[in-house]
C-alpha cells in the first residue's frame, strides 16, 4: 500500500535521508530501527508531508503523495503520530478524539474500540490533554490517530518518555491493530520490543538503509545483535 | 451612579464583541487587522446609504454585515496571502503595515465620497425602567443582540466541530494538520467571521450613538485595548474586558469628564498588562 522509492529528504534542501526504498503491504507491521540521528524521523516526516521530498517518490495506494499537503495525506488514510505528539493541550480527551476523526463525524464503534485498547482514556474523557502524564498523552496521540480510521498508522518512537512497563503495553496494543486491518510503520530505538511484534524491518543508519528482512531474520543477524540487542 | 454603570455595561458589551472580532484573528493566525475599525465603519455606511435609498432596516442591516464579511474575506485572499507565508514577528509586522494601508484607503474613500454620512439607527418605544433607571429601547436591543452574538460565538467554539477545528489550529497547528484540518481554510473562516462581527458591532453601536465615517481608527484602537486586556485569542476574555472597560469609560466620563476618558482607558489597559501580562484569560475561549 505504501512504497517509498529512492527517497531523499531533509531540512533546508540538505538531504539527511538518501536513496531510501521501503515498502509496507496491507495489514503489515513494519519496523524502522536505527540509532538516534539515523534519519528515522526525517524519513517518516517526509512521507507524511511535514518535510519536503527532495528526490524520489512516495506512492500510496497507486498514486504519488510526495509533497502533498499534510492535511490531504491525512485525509487519504495515513495517520501519523509524531514523537512530540502534537496534542491539543487545552482540549479534553474527548475533543482531541473528535478532531482525530475530522472531517468525518466520530465513529462510535471506533471510539468503543479505542476505550477497549486504552481504558485509561475512557476514565479521563473530560480531562484536558495537557494535564495528563506522558504515558497517557502517548496513548491519546495513538488513539487520536486511530479515530481517523486510517489504513496506515505511522508511529515515530511511540515509547519516548514513558515507563518501560507502559512501553510493553503500548506495543501490545499496536500488535492488536493487525486484527483490524491497519498497517503500521513504526520507527523505534527499542529494538527488541519492536521486533517482537513486527513482521518485517529495515535498519536505517546515516540516512540510508543498511539491512532489511523479516523480524526473525533481523533478530538473528549478527550485526543487529551486536549493535541493538546487546549480544556480544 | 447606577445609571452610569448601566450605560457602561451597554457600551461594554459592544466593546467586548468588537474585541472578539479582532482577537480571534490574532489568536488564529498571529496577525493584527488594523483595518478592522474601518471595515466596521464601511459596513455602517452601507446600511445608512441602503436605508436612505429606501431599503427597510432589516435587509439593510443584513447587507451591512455581509459587507463586513465580504471585505474581510477579500482581505484574506489578497493582501494577507504574503503575510501568512511569513512567521513570527515578521508576520505580525507585515500584517500591521498592510492593514494600516487598507484602513487609510477605506477611510480616505469614505471621507472623500460621503463626508457627512453617519449611521444612526433610532429604535422607537418608551424607555424601560431597569433598577429605577430609564433605559432606551435602542440600548436594550443593542445589548440583547450583542449578548446573543457573544453566547453564540462561545457555543460555536465550544460545541461545533468547526469551532473545535479552529481551536485546534490555535493550540497546535501541526497537530491540526495531522488530523486532516486545512489551516488556510480555517483562517479564511475566522477572518470572514471577524468582518461579520465588525459589521454587527457597527450596527448595534449605531442604536445608541451615531457612527460617522471618521470613526474607523478609534474603533480599531478600542478593539486593540479590549484584546490586550482580555488576553489574545480569548472570546470570554474579550467580552469580560469589554464590560470592564465600558464601565470604566462610563464612570470616568461621569466623574472626571469625557475628554480624559481615553487616557483613563489606556491606563486601565496598561495596568492590566503590568499585573497580568497574558491578559484576563490566557487560553482560548
Amino acid at each position: 500500500m505504501l512504497e517509498v522509492r529512492a527517497l531523499d529528504a531533509g531540512y533546508n534542501n540538505k538531504a539527511v535521508v538518501n536513496d531510501v526504498d521501503i515498502q509496507v503491504d496491507d495489514g503489515e507491521i513494519v519496523a524502522i530501527i536505527g540509532s538516534n540521528g539515523a534519519g528515522k524521523s526525517t524519513l517518516l516526516r517526509s512521507v507524511c508531508g511535514l518535510l519536503p521530498v527532495l528526490d524520489g517518490d512516495v506512492i500510496y495506494e497507486g498514486g504519488s503523495i510526495a509533497n502533498r499537503p499534510v492535511y490531504q495525506i491525512s485525509r487519504a488514510g495515513i495517520a501519523f503520530v509524531p514523537a512530540e505528539r502534537h496534542l491539543f493541550p487545552g482540549m479534553t480527551v474527548d475533543e482531541n478524539l473528535t478532531l482525530g476523526a475530522y472531517p468525518k463525524r466520530p465513529d462510535s464503534d471506533r471510539r468503543a474500540l479505542i476505550f477497549e485498547l486504552f481504558p485509561r482514556l475512557g476514565e479521563r474523557k473530560r480531562q484536558a490533554a495537557g494535564t495528563m502524564s506522558g504515558g497517557e498523552q502517548q496513548m491519546l496521540a495513538v488513539a487520536r490517530a486511530l479515530m481517523a480510521i486510517p489504513k496506515l498508522l505511522i508511529l515515530d518512537e511511540p515509547t519516548t518518555g514513558i515507563a518501560p512497563s507502559l512501553a510493553v503495553n503500548t506495543y501490545q496494543s499496536i500488535a492488536t491493530l493487525r486484527d483490524h486491518g491497519i498497517a503500521v510503520l513504526v520507527a523505534e530505538q527499542q529494538v527488541p520490543l519492536v521486533l517482537s511484534i513486527a513482521d518485517r524491518g529495515y535498519v536505517l543508519e546515516n540516512g540510508s538503509i543498511q539491512l532489511e528482512g523479516s523480524a526473525a531474520e533481523l533478530r538473528d543477524n549478527p550485526m543487529v545483535q551486536k549493535a541493538y540487542l546487546g549480544v556480544a | 451612579m447606577t445609571a452610569a454603570i448601566l450605560d457602561g455595561l451597554v457600551l461594554g458589551l459592544q466593546f467586548g464583541l468588537l474585541g472578539v472580532g479582532l482577537t480571534i484573528v490574532y489568536g488564529m493566525g498571529g496577525v493584527l487587522n488594523l483595518a478592522y475599525g474601518a471595515m466596521a465603519v464601511a459596513s455602517a455606511i452601507v446600511v445608512s446609504v441602503a436605508m436612505r435609498s429606501g431599503l427597510p432596516a432589516v435587509p439593510a442591516v443584513a447587507l451591512g454585515i455581509l459587507t463586513g464579511a465580504a471585505l474581510s474575506l477579500l482581505l484574506n485572499v489578497t493582501i494577507m496571502r504574503p503575510v501568512y507565508r511569513r512567521r513570527g514577528d515578521q508576520r505580525v509586522l507585515l500584517s500591521i503595515l498592510l492593514t494600516i494601508g487598507v484602513a487609510f484607503i477605506i477611510n480616505g474613500y469614505l471621507v472623500w465620497k460621503l463626508p457627512i454620512e453617519a449611521l444612526s439607527l433610532s429604535i422607537g418605544g418608551d424607555a424601560i425602567s431597569i433598577l429605577g433607571v430609564p433605559m432606551r429601547v435602542g440600548s436594550l436591543l443593542a445589548s440583547a443582540i450583542t449578548i446573543l452574538a457573544g453566547v453564540g460565538l462561545i457555543l460555536f467554539f465550544r460545541r461545533t466541530t468547526a469551532g473545535k477545528a479552529v481551536r485546534s489550529v490555535i493550540q497546535d497547528e501541526v497537530g491540526a494538520r495531522l488530523c486532516g484540518i486545512n489551516p488556510a481554510s480555517v483562517r479564511m473562516l475566522i477572518f470572514t467571521l471577524s468582518g461579520a462581527i465588525a459589521g454587527l458591532v457597527a450596527v448595534t453601536r449605531s442604536m445608541t450613538s451615531p457612527v460617522p465615517v471618521s470613526e474607523g481608527f478609534s474603533l480599531t484602537i478600542l478593539a486593540l485595548l479590549v484584546t490586550v486586556v482580555g488576553g489574545l485569542g480569548s472570546v470570554k476574555g474579550a467580552m469580560l474586558a469589554g464590560l470592564i472597560l465600558g464601565v470604566v469609560n462610563a464612570l470616568s466620563s461621569f466623574y472626571i469628564g469625557s475628554y480624559i476618558t481615553t487616557i483613563v482607558l489606556l491606563v486601565a489597559a496598561a495596568l492590566t498588562i503590568l499585573l497580568r501580562p497574558s491578559g484576563l484569560f490566557g487560553e482560548y475561549t
